[in-house]
């Protein structure tokens, strides 16, 4: 009975050293830690990296990119992270620096490799001539909403996959792979993209927010009528008159709104000019049905379609 | 989390005292009204396009404290018919609809504004808690300084005006002081934790002690606690840092309530 009880023992321990030893190469192979700033380039990453990185984002799709409510979990993220994907197009600026100062993490500091700065090789849209406070909220980079461009998000998603096997050289071939085969369904679904909006070039649509010249763009239609006054303002009752005319004038027939706009306003306006509201989001899962970036342009293609009809 | 404990140790034993004050002349919403005041200088320095980092942007912001430090100690009249909240009150709701009309004007986009106007407990860095300390440290000396005329003024103001204290100036003091350490500490905590640390503590020292350095201490260990705990609560459970505080806050006045109401008992079954 005893001597049974510790061969038992014996062989339980043997077992647990065996188990441990099997273990260690994959604990020593540990997964990138990769935290992005809003959800789009959280998609990317995700994309790119597969199961051999441990992404978080920080913002959620439905929430304002300008704005995002700082909680403990961000700085520890920021902390222990090998590699930070932001824009570093001013957009996370209410709210990233007293982050990143708080982390006080070396690894991704600017210009380090493991900082992915979006922006970075992007020609961005609507750059100030003359950076003065009274425009309203621009950013003095140029337009940051540039990620909802397909050809964008390529671009986007190679600097990730590079930046990634810098970091991660035993992965490499596995995030080029992706970074093709991203490439590829993107390239594909550009013709079919374009032909949904071939009929309703030129059209003009409206807008709450300025996020869209890179989307209006790309698809070739124009995104020029806003109902915030300047970005960052909202919307007046002289101001809303003057979008009721130029809508009106223009025979626009939808207007983009985003997750965290006052939909209320948009429907105002609508009611007064026959428009339709609709729902649009920068990030995946921001809208139902969106979980990935290409499932994002899909949906917002066939809603706007849709809408211009 | 090192910086917003640090923050949570070193400064609320002034907010914490100046409540003890600001409960007991019944003027709760002082600093709310006294915030938005500094705020509505601030929109200002926005309209004018001054760097809001800059001393002139902060000159206008005390301005702004003084103004409103003047307007409070005028209507704190010895016999008004109009109480000092409702005076409060109205220059709240003044100041923040003037706040909205000047932004809507200076066209600035919010998020800058927002971020200097109401902080997060959370990101609060160095420089900034050892600033605020040293202005605390300062604002303590002075009014333990002059502890008896600004206690006389606050805990009998009959007996102030017979002794013959200027009691209208010590008010004017009082308030243009509560002001400057009020919107300095917004700016790192927002408004939510500022009136906590300035009420909570205060209500629960009155609720369990009668002299005013009993209160004090209790206040003292009050804000202690539920700050510290508070950030904890907001660590483990990844909460925002300032609502975990507060509403540590309104549990803990909860169990100082239950203590306050079985030691009533105790005394009237003796």
């Amino acid at each position: 009975m005893n001597t049974n009880l510790i061969s038992r023992t014996k062989t339980l321990l043997l077992h647990s050293i065996a188990a441990l030893l099997l273990l260690l190469p994959l604990a020593a192979q540990a997964k990138l830690k990769v935290v992005a700033t809003l959800p789009d380039f959280g998609s990317l990453a995700k994309e790119i990296g597969e199961d051999k990185i441990d992404i978080v984002v920080l913002a959620k799709a439905t929430e304002d990119p300008h704005f995002v409510d700082a909680r403990p979990s961000f700085v520890v993220s920021l902390r222990n992270a090998d590699m930070l994907i932001d824009g570093g197009a001013e957009l996370e600026i209410g709210w990233l620096p007293p982050l990143l100062q708080n982390a006080r993490n070396p690894k991704i500091e600017i210009g380090k490799p493991g900082r992915v700065q979006a922006a970075q090789g992007i020609r961005l849209m609507n750059v100030p001539t003359n950076v003065t406070r009274a425009a309203g909220d621009v950013h003095a980079l140029g337009n940051p909403h540039f990620a909802v461009d397909p050809i964008i998000a390529k671009a986007i998603a190679q600097h990730i996959a590079q930046s990634f096997a810098a970091l991660d050289p035993p992965n490499a071939a596995l995030y080029d792979g992706n970074y093709k085969k991203f490439e590829a369904t993107i390239n594909a679904k550009l013709q079919g993209w374009g032909a949904m909006m071939q009929s309703f070039q030129g059209q003009h649509v409206a807008a709450y927010h300025d996020s869209w010249p890179y989307f209006a763009h790309r698809f070739g239609i124009n995104i020029d009528v806003f109902l915030e006054p300047k970005p960052g303002i909202p919307p007046s009752p002289s101001h809303l008159t003057d979008v009721i005319g130029q809508m009106k004038s223009h025979q626009i027939k939808a207007i983009i709104v985003e997750p965290y706009h006052d939909r209320r306003i948009a429907e105002k306006v609508a009611r007064s000019t026959g428009a339709k509201v609709v729902d649009f989001s920068q990030f995946p899962g921001g809208i139902p049905v969106t979980d990935s970036y290409v499932k994002l342009i899909d949906t917002l293609v066939s809603r706007l379609a849709d809408a211009l009809k | 989390m090192f910086w917003p404990i640090v923050a949570c140790v070193l400064l609320p034993w002034l907010l914490v005292y100046l409540g003890l004050h600001v409960v007991q002349r019944g003027i709760i919403f002082i600093d709310i009204a006294m915030a938005q005041m500094a705020s509505l200088g601030i929109c200002l320095a926005v309209l004018l396009h001054l760097d809001l980092e800059s001393w002139t942007t902060f000159g206008i912001a005390l301005a702004f404290t003084l103004v409103g430090a003047a307007i409070f100690s005028v209507t704190g009249k010895r016999a008004s018919q109009i109480p000092q909240e409702a005076v409060i009150g109205i220059s709240y709701v003044v100041a923040a609809a003037a706040a909205v009309l000047l932004l809507s004007r200076a066209a600035e986009g919010d998020e800058e504004i927002k971020n200097m106007l109401i902080g997060n407990i959370l990101l609060v860095t160095p420089r900034e808690v050892w600033e605020r300390f040293a202005l605390f440290v300062a604002v303590g000396i002075f009014h333990f300084v002059f502890r008896k005329n600004f206690l006389l003024v606050s805990y009998d103001r009959e007996g102030a005006y017979q002794k013959g204290l200027r009691v209208r100036w010590w008010d004017f003091v009082f308030y243009a002081v509560f002001g400057l350490v009020v919107t300095s500490f917004v700016r790192i905590a927002g408004v939510l934790l500022v009136f906590s640390y300035l009420i909570v503590p205060a209500v629960c020292g009155i609720s369990l002690a009668q002299r005013i350095g009993n209160r004090l201490l209790i206040g003292w260990i009050i804000a202690l606690v539920g700050g510290v705990a508070g950030l904890f609560l907001s660590y483990w459970w990844d909460l925002p840092s300032g609502a975990a505080i507060v509403c540590t806050f309104g549990a803990l006045l909860l169990v100082v309530a239950a203590l306050a109401l079985i030691r009533g008992r105790l005394r009237t079954t003796n």
